[in-house]
């Protein structure tokens, strides 16, 4: 009897191996080097990530207006196609590297570490104080894959509905804020704030939450006073 | 469809494991995917379906997947309970609504038989 599977044939000459292993090991061990990548640099990292067209690059660009005298920072950029997001951002005078992922729907920590080199090249002294990636805009794919960041903030704009953390669990699990943006156009969209913040604990209680708009500035100085306390 | 991604890094440890252990060939691959993984598990294994079948080494390969319930941790009592169906509706303990889940996000290579 074959010694591995049990099964009747003498001659069965095959191995059963337990693997255990995680699918992501490859990405997680490269994000660990990601991040201490961005330590040396002096850097804390947040991963932004939620739909396409809820405010990721709008909120970047109003948070280095606001940010970007105090605090050194730096910008990774991830979209399917183009440099558009990256151009906004360069547009506000701080480093940033546009990756552009050929399809893919979210971001890899191979691809991150290709992206810290590249905005490493553009430090005179090498020093930053925030790191923020911008995920490929997607609220599924980009929350499987760690990238070596120190936060995880997950959005949500008032006119995608309030249901996104019913349907979308995983990014809000694995995140540490919860945001949601666009506030100033709650009186146009039937959104409710309690049925998005009570599904979105209900799946990780430790959420942090916050809503801002980046167009009235409303809710602003909580965020920037979250984003000063992680760098001190 | 970053099942895609996973199935690659997926044949990418299998081709290592192949080596470690010198086979020529993959005949079952079980892979645990936890219901709150995010990952489609039709479209996992079509694309295993797929790119399995464009190397040799797996090209006989079966694949089994395996979803394990979710426990829920009441977040009044600490009691954990088991589903399978989403999260239940008030701790069996002392009926507080607010549970949490504790895992089921896996993505695990479990066990590779090899010919």
């Amino acid at each position: 009897m074959c010694e591995d599977c049990g099964c009747a044939s003498p001659s069965h000459n095959h191995k059963v191996v337990d693997v255990n292993q995680s699918l992501l090991a490859a990405n997680d061990a490269l994000a660990a080097k990601n991040r201490e990548h961005i330590e040396e640099l002096g850097a804390v990292a947040i991963n932004l990530i939620s739909s396409p067209g809820s405010g990721k690059t709008t909120l970047l660009e109003k948070t280095i207006e606001r940010l970007g005298k105090e605090l050194r920072i730096g910008v990774i950029e991830g979209d399917i196609e183009t440099e558009r997001d990256a151009e906004r951002i360069r547009a506000k005078g701080v480093p940033v590297v546009q990756l552009t992922t050929g399809g893919a729907c979210h971001l890899d920590a191979a691809l991150v570490h290709k992206g810290i080199h590249a905005l490493e090249d553009q430090l005179d002294d090498k020093k930053l104080d925030l790191l923020f990636i911008e995920n490929v805009g997607n609220l599924v794919c980009p929350a499987t894959f760690y990238l070596g960041e120190h936060q995880r903030v997950v959005m949500i704009s008032v006119p995608e509905g309030p249901d996104k953390p019913a349907k979308y669990p995983k990014a809000f699990i694995g995140s540490q804020v919860f945001m949601i943006s666009k506030t100033d156009l709650l009186p146009y969209f039937d959104f409710s704030s309690e049925m998005a913040i009570k599904d979105a604990l209900q799946l990780n209680p430790k959420l942090l939450v916050m809503s801002l708009s980046a167009t009235t500035g409303d809710g602003f100085d909580r965020w920037l006073d979250y984003l000063r306390a992680l760098c001190r | 469809m970053h099942e895609i991604s996973l199935v690659q890094g997926l044949l990418r440890q299998l081709a290592e494991l192949a080596r470690e252990h010198q086979v020529k060939a993959i005949s079952k691959v079980r892979v645990e995917v936890g219901p709150l993984s995010g990952i489609v598990i039709d479209s996992f294994q079509f694309g295993f379906d797929v790119l399995s079948a464009e190397q040799e080494l797996t090209r006989e390969a079966l694949l089994e997947i395996v979803t394990p319930p979710i426990h829920y941790k009441c977040c009044f009592c600490g009691h954990v309970c088991l589903s399978s169906e989403g999260v239940p509706g008030s701790c069996p303990e002392c009926s507080h609504t607010l549970l949490v889940p504790e895992g089921g996000d896996g993505l695990i290579l479990l066990q590779v038989e090899m010919v």
